[in-house]
């Protein structure tokens, strides 16, 4: 891994002690007596990329929409820059895993509604020749007028990534968005990601939600792993690479595999402890 | 990757099945009644006979379209505009729905013929009576499809709007409208059936033009022939209608697959 002069100092915004952005003072949330998270305490720095790792079941898909206020919280507390969170807001962005679009708008128009709310006074045109520049910066040029189900899995995210950038968030929220793309679209979308969030000044805050340990390491500052029933926080690690990070040279390096196994450890221990009761209870003989 | 979207090739094909179909029929109408004479002639006209009062009788069919269309399309249009607005806003507002859907759930299957002499009674003009019927019959099933389009929206067009901070009026018209169409189309559908069956049964009480009061006077008068012209007629006439309805279905429904 070649040395990069820019990061000599590590992880810029972790070792500066960044201003907290995001700061969680015992979640809990349950869906009528079914705890989904309980005792959660989370803070996350303002222009940090946090990656949430979790199994499915660990409620990492509530938090998101907790962060988003899309769900209000049944216990604790959450602000962004010191102010409650009470409901979506213009500065929370979010992309899902294959749904954040209309179908029945072209790019154009899903992007619009986005412009309409950062940005009223555009035009009709104004906001139609915006739309097709946020498409091109994700790759996607002259699909304006194209619909969602026009395009593949990959450039339906790359949109919605798009019309996510055209709201003007300082928060992005993503939930799982690559989960449904095959491995060439996934690398090139993370990529995209990275390149976006690392070039716009101040930096975005991302919480990026994945239940895959290379892609959360290969893509945040920091990860943090959450247990299941109910989801708590039971692990985080500050990722050591600097950036920017070149994907086959970190894949095969040693301590990335050494963290991505210790990681994976930490996470399928989880996995067998949540299996662990249902095993025990379809035992031989048993059930059938 | 650049370019338009093409709208989808918009064209009815008749399955060779049912165009054969259609031929046995009209032999066997041929046979019966010109060759076989099996069922009473005088009851039952042969095609022949029956195209040419067909054709005698069109410009009066015409205008019995128009005077018939005159009750159709106020009544119907007022139920989609209506039962889509009432619809939406009930299957998206919790108290709404809580206070009207019980109420909808027994009215509803209420057969709106049993209405058509109480709104003759009631209303001042016979017209006016038989708009009310039709759009009472075509409301109900459109109001309910809507409803329950609305009401059963997949609930990430909601996060979706919320995330985007959309208004509320922005939401109903841009969101849950569009998210409801499938729904309200099958109602609409079914209302369009309802309010042809309706327009003719309420013209059969006094209209002095129309459809189903052209069926009706030539049948008192034993003119079978006109009679049988006019159901064909009838027929025609809402097959077209809801031809129209499917073509606008499609065009409106283009991003599903």
């Amino acid at each position: 891994m070649a040395p990069d002069p820019l990061a000599a100092s590590g992880p810029a915004p972790r070792a500066l002690g960044p201003a907290p952005g995001f700061r969680l003072e015992g979640v809990g949330f349950a869906y009528g007596d079914q705890p989904v998270l309980a005792g959660l305490d989370l803070t996350i720095g303002d222009g940090e990329f946090l990656c949430l790792l979790g199994q499915s079941g660990s409620g990492k898909t509530t938090l998101q929409r907790l962060l988003a206020g899309l769900e209000r919280p049944s216990q604790g507390r959450i602000s962004w820059r010191g102010a409650p969170v009470t409901g979506p807001g213009i500065e929370r962005g979010m992309v899902f895993q294959d749904y954040s679009l209309y179908p029945w708008m072209s790019l154009a128009e899903n992007i619009g509604l986005a412009l309409e709310r950062s940005d009223p006074s555009l035009s009709r045109a104004g906001r139609r020749e915006r739309a097709a520049e946020y498409l091109d910066a994700v790759g996607l040029p002259g699909t304006a007028r194209k619909y969602p189900h026009e395009l593949s899995g990959g450039m339906r995210q790359r949109a919605a990534i798009a019309r996510t950038l055209a709201l003007g968030s300082p928060v992005l929220l993503l939930d799982e968005p690559f989960g449904a793309l095959d491995p060439v679209n996934r690398a090139r979308l993370q990529d995209l990601l990275t390149g976006i969030w690392r070039e716009a000044a101040p930096r975005r805050t991302v919480v990026f939600v994945t239940h895959d340990v290379e892609e959360a390491l290969y893509l945040g500052d920091r990860v943090v792993v959450l247990g299941s029933a109910p989801g708590r926080v039971i692990g985080e690690l500050a990722v050591p690479f600097p950036r920017p990070r070149q994907r086959r040279e970190l894949f095969a390096s040693r301590e990335f595999q050494h963290l991505s196994a210790t990681l994976a450890d930490h996470y399928r221990a989880q996995i067998l402890d949540a299996m662990n009761p249902t095993l025990a209870m379809t035992g031989p003989g048993e059930g059938l | 990757m650049t370019g338009t979207v093409r709208p989808r090739r918009l064209r009815f094909r008749l399955p060779w099945e049912s165009a054969l179909f259609i031929l046995a029929l009209l032999g066997l109408w041929q046979g019966l009644t010109t060759w076989a004479k099996l069922p009473n002639p005088a009851l039952f006209p042969s095609p022949a006979l029956t195209f040419r009062a067909l054709l005698a009788s069109l410009p009066e069919l015409l205008k019995g379209t128009r005077a018939s269309f005159l009750i159709l399309v106020p009544g119907y249009a007022a139920a989609v505009v209506l039962g889509v607005t009432w619809g939406l806003l009930v299957g998206t507002t919790g108290w709404l729905g809580r206070t009207f859907f019980p109420f909808a759930r027994a009215a509803a299957p209420v057969p709106p013929t049993v209405y058509i002499p109480y709104a003759i009674a009631l209303l001042p003009t016979f017209r006016l009576s038989a708009i009310f019927v039709v759009f009472l019959g075509a409301f109900w099933p459109i109001f309910l499809n809507a409803a329950a389009g609305a009401a059963g929206m997949p609930a990430r067009h909601r996060d979706n709007a919320r995330l985007l901070g959309m208004g509320r009026t922005a939401y109903l018209r841009r969101v849950v409208f569009r998210a409801a169409l499938p729904h309200i189309f099958t109602g609409m559908g079914v209302g369009l059936g309802l309010a042809f069956i309706l327009l003719t049964v309420a013209e059969l009480f006094g209209a002095s033009a129309g459809l189903g009061r052209f069926v009706q006077y030539y049948a008192d008068f034993a003119d079978y022939p006109r009679m049988v012209a006019g159901i064909l007629f009838t027929g025609l006439v809402t097959l077209l209608a809801m031809g129209l309805l499917e073509l606008v279905r499609r065009r409106a429904l283009f991003w599903i697959r």
